[in-house]
């Protein structure tokens, strides 16, 4: 069995956005940089299904060499080896494609993925690679086990939870409580450091898109009612067609 | 042609809140870039009149889909029918099946997928969409050389537009999707009851400044008067006072609403996390020195025990 992780790089939860001086790209000065939380949940399952059946694990991330301390922690948790995609991800579309177009000939078993990277929030990455190579697709995922050849999965729809079997070939979107997240071993991270980190150059099937990038911080009204007319509030929502 | 389809969504054949607005904002883009025909979808039968009421001249298709809708298989016919309706661009709002169709589309078709959408402008030979990123701590805009496109909205997206529809008439048709040979449901457990909280178009939430779970009924009652989902913040379900599936934030579930009412709740940035990309957010503390307040659009520093009540009667008398 063959499983490919993508991971995402994004700033911390709880970090404060600014843009840089051209006002066109998030300042990434100051900010810290973790992988996806939902696709260090993927990563987690992977690792134990990986030791369940001798799978191999292969990590992906889209991006620049500024990533690869956080690549060579997925190999250090237990990957096998990774592959970056020397390109900086400006689009979940975009991400998708560079995967597609790396995967398609690798004969990958099991995708696993966040079910949303943080930062763009798209939900959107897995759906669009399951598609492209024409593979089951599971979104968002809180239970997966392997078992002889197929998958048992518990995971919510629009309309609730529910428990279904997949055959392989699969993409997942995980989510918790589907692993614990897992801490690096002393010898994870020596033996990481031998393991390969190949850099592939990126796909020149690119969409005519273009992010111009213009970000701007969502803005309150901070408007204060006195508490003695507090009813205007109904008015001030009514008028706002808010309710 | 220059044809556009919106897939909409809704319950017993009621047209959901933030598909109504989806359709007006389609009508109102049809008309201004002289776009030639608009194709509605949806995976119920619908109420004619009540789709005449925010689009103009329609078909709409009802698409009937299988329980288990996770291979592109199933939905060989849908893509037969929108080559055929010559579909160039799509309108939806974001759910877990959209997303799974609308990326079947994008690959078969290779257009370009904007997700969390809030606006949509069109440029010299270019569209611009304004999205929603970091949990709606800011936006961002991107752009799409050409015209065809596929737009995932966010539910908390806005019009500043009136429906203007007029001559409307409404053909219907179906569609039935293949059946999912891959996958097998075991077990199905529907939400039940009330409103789930990721689709609400509105979230009524509480804290702990509410000390005890006995004092719940004034915020379900308020809920109830104005069609909201409830919610509460992280300590709140961690006392049990409230079930997990509520919490809100980093580590809960995160809400994109019209509109969220938050009342006693101090403002931790880790709430803020799940709740940032509602369109409007109404702060009730009183503690004036409260941070939530900062994150407000309207703000009243009092008692929720004295303020709730009050709007509640308010919200009666009409
Ligand atoms: C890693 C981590 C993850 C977390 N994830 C989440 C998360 O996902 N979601 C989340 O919510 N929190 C989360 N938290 C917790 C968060 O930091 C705050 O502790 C929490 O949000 C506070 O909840 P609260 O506002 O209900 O309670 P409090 O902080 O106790 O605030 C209560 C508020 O009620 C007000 N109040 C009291 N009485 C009244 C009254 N009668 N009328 C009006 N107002 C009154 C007070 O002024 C106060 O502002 C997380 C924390 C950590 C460390
Ligand atoms: N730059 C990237 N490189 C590799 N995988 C990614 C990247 N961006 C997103 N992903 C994966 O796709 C998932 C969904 O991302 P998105 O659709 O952008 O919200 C993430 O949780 C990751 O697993």
């Amino acid at each position: 069995m063959k499983i490919l992780v993508c991971i995402s790089v994004v700033p911390d939860t709880t970090s404060k956005i600014t843009l840089d001086s051209s006002n066109t790209r998030i300042n990434s000065e100051g900010l810290t940089f973790i992988v996806g939380p939902y696709d260090d949940y993927a990563l987690s399952r992977a690792i134990e299904i990986k030791e369940q059946t001798q799978a191999e694990l292969v990590v992906l991330h889209v991006g620049t060499a500024d990533s690869e301390a956080l690549i060579r922690k997925c190999l250090a948790l237990g990957a096998d080896s990774a592959v970056r995609i020397d390109t900086v991800a400006v689009d979940s579309y975009q991400v998708a494609q560079e995967i597609i177009q790396y995967a398609y000939d690798k004969s990958f078993d099991l995708i696993m993925m966040g079910k949303e990277a943080i930062d763009y929030n798209s939900g959107i990455v897995h759906a669009l690679v399951a598609h492209g190579l024409g593979f089951n697709h599971f979104s968002p995922v809180m239970h997966a086990d392997y078992d002889g050849g197929k998958l048992i999965l518990e995971i919510e729809t629009d309309l609730g939870k529910s428990k279904v079997s997949s055959t392989l070939p699969a993409v997942l979107g995980c989510q918790e409580p589907i692993a614990e997240w897992k801490i690096p071993s002393m010898r994870g991270i020596m033996t990481a450091r031998t393991k390969e980190i190949a850099v592939i150059a990126p796909s020149k099937e690119k969409f005519e898109s273009q992010i111009t990038a213009h970000v701007v911080e969502t803005e309150r009204l901070q408007k204060m009612i006195p508490v003695e007319n507090a009813e205007s509030l109904i008015d001030i929502l009514k008028s706002e067609n808010l309710i | 042609m220059k044809n556009i389809a919106v897939f909409i969504d809704g319950k017993s054949g009621q047209i959901s809140e933030s598909s109504q607005r989806l359709l007006v904002l389609a009508t109102n883009w049809l008309s201004k870039n002289n776009l030639d025909n608009m194709y509605v979808f949806g995976f119920e039968p619908v109420n004619s009149e009540q789709l005449k009421e925010y689009a103009s001249v329609v078909q709409y298709t009802h698409i009937k889909i299988p329980d288990l809708a996770n291979h592109s298989q199933v939905f060989s016919s849908l893509l037969a029918d929108i080559q055929q309706k010559e579909i160039s661009q799509f309108f939806y709002v974001k759910s877990l099946l959209m997303d799974t169709i609308a990326s079947f589309i994008a690959n078969k078709l290779s257009l370009p997928l904007i997700a969390n959408v809030l606006k949509i402008e069109s440029a010299d030979s270019a569209v611009h969409f304004t999205k929603s990123i970091f949990s709606g701590k800011a936006t961002l805009t991107t752009e799409i050389k050409g015209d065809a496109f596929i737009g995932a909205f966010s539910k908390s997206f806005a019009i500043d537009f009136t429906n203007n529809t007029s001559n409307s008439s409404v053909s219907q048709s179906e569609i039935t999707l293949g059946i999912d040979s891959q996958n097998k449901l075991i077990e199905n457990h529907p939400l039940t009851g009330s409103i789930p909280l990721p689709d609400a178009a509105i979230v009524v939430g509480a804290g702990r400044g509410f000390k005890d779970p006995s004092n719940w009924g004034i915020v379900e009652d308020l809920a109830k008067e104005i069609g909201a989902a409830t919610a509460c913040s992280k300590p709140v379900s961690d006392l049990n006072w409230r079930p997990h599936h509520e919490h809100v934030g980093q580590t809960g579930v995160k809400i994109a609403p019209k509109l969220y009412i938050a009342c006693g709740i101090s403002g931790a940035i880790q709430h803020l996390a799940g709740v940032n990309g509602s369109r409007k957010i109404v702060v009730i503390n009183n503690d004036p020195e409260a941070p939530f307040f900062k994150h407000a659009d309207y703000g009243i520093v009092g008692d929720v025990f004295d303020v709730l009540p009050r709007l509640l009667n308010k919200l009666k008398s009409h």
